[in-house]
């Protein structure tokens, strides 16, 4: 009788010794980090990507992460505080909240949102945790992003993202380098029965954003120095117009379908992929991985991915976005160990842990995960990333190219009026901010 | 002692009622009247979502009510409305009646199909919008497309054409709000005395001559009552059309609701927003008061 209890006991305490286990589960709850009983606490609101993610490779990636942070640091414990998927309404709570005096310590800010943030002068400087090494290693528009004039390290932009151009390779061989080819090569898989190219054109922030790499490739601007809307002025307005009219040329011509306009969401590419329905699409790098897993290995192994095509082979740009972290917390120690989560968990480890693109070159040759040569494409593609502009009024120049753009692919305006009213209805919300 | 006996012993409809609605009054102050006044409050000011008002001024009215697209938005709101009003009542009521004429007849399943209608109305807005999505996916392989692919017909440009996408958001909002007028016309039918149908059955009275004589006059409360509620609901709805259309393709589908949170949300303007949450309560009380004064009590004749 003696004999299993024995044995029983000494499984347990050979399971309870188990490292990264029992014990990570005691540190990390719903909405805590770190032991109950811990005398300092930093309140830190983050997305469910991550820590809380439903896939479960993620989830106990991080959790082992955030584990062996805490385990550092036994006098702290993090609440966490989790923002949901409406990305723009909860970054306008945080905003408020935090003007109010009620934010969190500590908080991820979708990149976009950024400048915004910055301006409004709630970020505090978390230089004890980053050297002029580590800012220098980052790519140029995140440092300008989370820098102020001062040199103050406002946010750590540990992750980004950019867009590229999809292909099936046994309909389309050659990546398409231009707007003409792009047109030429989906046109004629179009006309034997398959969806040509496949791109965001519905209401939601996606399109705006695939959209505005046609814009920029031509150099055009949305807004100048001081944040003001620019976009359908002088030169701006014809580099405008030629990038609707792209889009234009794509469905009038039969390149891509009419239902592009009610496109909301990335998924419907992979979809679209793995019924094998479409020949290409603009999407983002994270669909690589989406790809691999979605596709039977013989099916991914035709898909192929290039740069954005621009109107001619020299021009090109590409979207940028991803997360920061910031403190938003006067206690210098709050402030530092924000910076702390940034660097030791996401910036590097948590890059590598979901496969997102690092922000700092060194991080590419320091991990495995960026081996592949998709991960060359990428980072040679974000020599050309541009970020969103950090306006306060980009969220409306969004907003109004939504509209524009579901106005123009539907048949419902001209480029030239829907730009006209666009710019009349984004210098009415200027005026009033 | 005396007064006390006094207190117990008034007749009914001669206490007094102050002291039992003061507990209501005051709970309808703090989370209703207080917020509605800070709304009009923000309305004259020139609040943002990242700037506190700075003082009184007319100017978010002016913007707003001079906005090009607010004429858009408003008629494809009347639009939306209107239509799911009429058809949400044609629908509820055409699903009590079958019910109850099918509970008459002791028809099993009854029960059941009744809470079939009502798992519509208990799925969140945003999953409301998700569900039709899917189905309503125009993609070579969409739900909706390929069931008529197979009958020879369509396809369908549900939510790429503008006209169609408006059509599309009607039918998610009625296959989800259904329910609700069903309940209430359901609830009315059976409050209906059974007497009256058996006179009308003995006078050898038609299903229609009895629709029209007895249940159409005797749920003629109910029907004003759930014409506000569903005309209130459909005016607010914003989530599903957020999630099946986000208001596009352009404007095809953006009611005032939507508008507003894009106000707010894309535009960062909390006066402006005010300002329409304010038309919203205007369109709603209007919209009461209109569908309350046509379903009045016109006497006992």
């Amino acid at each position: 009788m003696k004999t299993p209890i024995l044995a029983a006991l000494s499984a347990f305490a050979t399971i309870a010794a188990l490292p990264g286990t029992s014990h990570a589960q005691d540190l990390i709850g719903r909405n805590r980090v770190g032991l109950p009983d811990a005398p300092n606490t930093l309140t830190f609101r983050l997305t469910s990507y991550d820590l809380y993610s439903s896939d479960p490779s993620t989830k106990e990636a991080f959790e082992r992460l955030f584990s062996e942070f805490i385990s550092e640091r036994p006098d702290w414990k993090i609440e966490t505080q989790l923002q949901t998927g409406n990305i723009g309404q909860e970054q306008a709570r945080l905003l408020q909240q935090t003007q109010a005096g009620r934010g969190p310590d500590c908080a991820m800010i979708d990149s976009s949102q950024l400048a915004l943030f910055k301006e409004t002068g709630v970020l505090r400087p978390m230089n004890a945790v980053f050297s002029e090494e580590d800012v220098a290693d980052l790519f140029p528009f995140v440092r300008d992003a989370v820098t102020n004039e001062a040199g103050d390290v406002l946010a750590w932009w540990w992750f980004t993202d950019l867009r590229v151009l999809y292909r099936d390779t046994t309909l389309v061989p050659d990546a398409p380098q231009t707007w003409a080819e792009v047109e030429a090569a989906a046109l004629a898989v179009a006309e034997e029965g398959r969806e040509g190219i496949l791109i965001n054109g519905g209401r939601w922030e996606g399109t705006a954003f695939d959209w505005l790499a046609n814009f920029w490739a031509q150099g055009g601007r949305l807004v100048d120095e001081d944040g003001a809307p620019i976009f359908a002025e002088g030169e701006n307005r014809e580099k405008f117009l030629a990038a609707i009219r792209y889009y234009e040329g794509l469905v009038d011509s039969g390149a891509a379908p009419a239902r592009i306009t009610s496109i909301t969401d990335y998924d419907a590419f992979t979809a679209a992929a793995a019924a094998s329905s479409a020949a290409m699409f603009v999407g983002g790098n994270w669909q690589y991985g989406q790809l691999r897993t979605t596709l039977p290995e013989d099916r991914f192994a035709d898909w192929a991915v290039s740069e954005l095509p621009g109107p001619t082979a020299d021009q090109r740009a590409t979207g940028t976005g991803g997360w920061s972290i910031a403190a938003l917390s006067d206690d210098p120690e709050k402030a530092a160990l924000c910076g702390e989560i940034a660097k030791e968990i996401y910036a590097g480890p948590g890059n590598a842990a979901q496969g997102l693109l690092p922000t700092s070159a060194s991080i590419y040759t320091e991990y495995d995960a960026y081996d592949g040569p998709e991960f060359e494409l990428f980072a040679e593609a974000l020599e050309n990333g541009v970020a969103r502009p950090g306006a306060a009024i980009y969220p409306e120049i969004s907003n109004q190219i939504q509209i524009l753009l579901g106005n123009v692919l539907s048949g419902t305006q001209e480029p030239e009026e829907a730009l006209d009213a666009a710019a009349a209805a984004v210098e009415s919300a200027y005026a009033r901010q | 002692m005396t007064a006390a006996r006094a207190l117990r012993e008034r007749p009914p409809g001669q206490g007094q009622p102050w002291p039992w609605l003061l507990p209501a009054v005051a709970v309808l102050a703090l989370f209703y009247a207080i917020p509605v006044l800070d709304v009009v409050r923000l309305a004259f000011s020139d609040a943002t979502l990242i700037a506190p008002a700075t003082g009184l001024s007319l100017d978010a009215m002016r913007a707003i009510l001079g906005d090009p697209a607010l004429r858009k938005v408003l008629a494809t709101t009347a639009i939306f409305v209107a239509v799911n009003v009429v058809a949400l009542q044609l629908a509820g009521l055409s699903i009590a009646l079958l019910i109850v004429r099918g509970e008459r007849r002791g028809l099993k399943g009854m029960a059941a199909f009744r809470t079939l209608v009502l798992a519509a109305w208990v799925v969140p807005g945003i999953a409301n919008g998700l569900i039709w999505g899917l189905l309503f996916d125009e993609a070579p392989y969409g739900t909706l497309n390929s069931l008529l692919g197979y009958a020879g017909l369509g396809p369908v440009a549900w939510l790429s054409d503008p006209r169609m996408a408006l059509v599309s958001a009607v039918i998610a909002n009625l296959w989800q709000g259904t329910a609700f007028s069903m309940i209430v016309f359901y609830a009315a039918r059976r409050g209906i005395p059974p007497v009256l149908y058996e006179v009308a059955e003995l006078d050898a009275a038609g299903p229609w001559r009895t629709f029209r004589s007895i249940t159409l006059p005797l749920m003629r409360r109910a029907i004003a009552v759930n014409s506000v509620l569903v005309s209130v609901q459909t005016l607010n709805t914003f989530d599903s059309i957020l999630a099946l259309t986000g208001g596009g393709p352009g404007r095809a589908t953006e009611v005032l609701a939507l508008f507003t949170f894009n106000t707010v949300f894309y535009n960062l303007d909390l006066a402006g927003g005010a300002v329409l949450a304010l038309l919203l309560f205007a369109a709603g009380m209007t919209l009461t008061l209109l569908i309350g004064w046509i379903g009045r009590d016109r006497g006992a004749s």
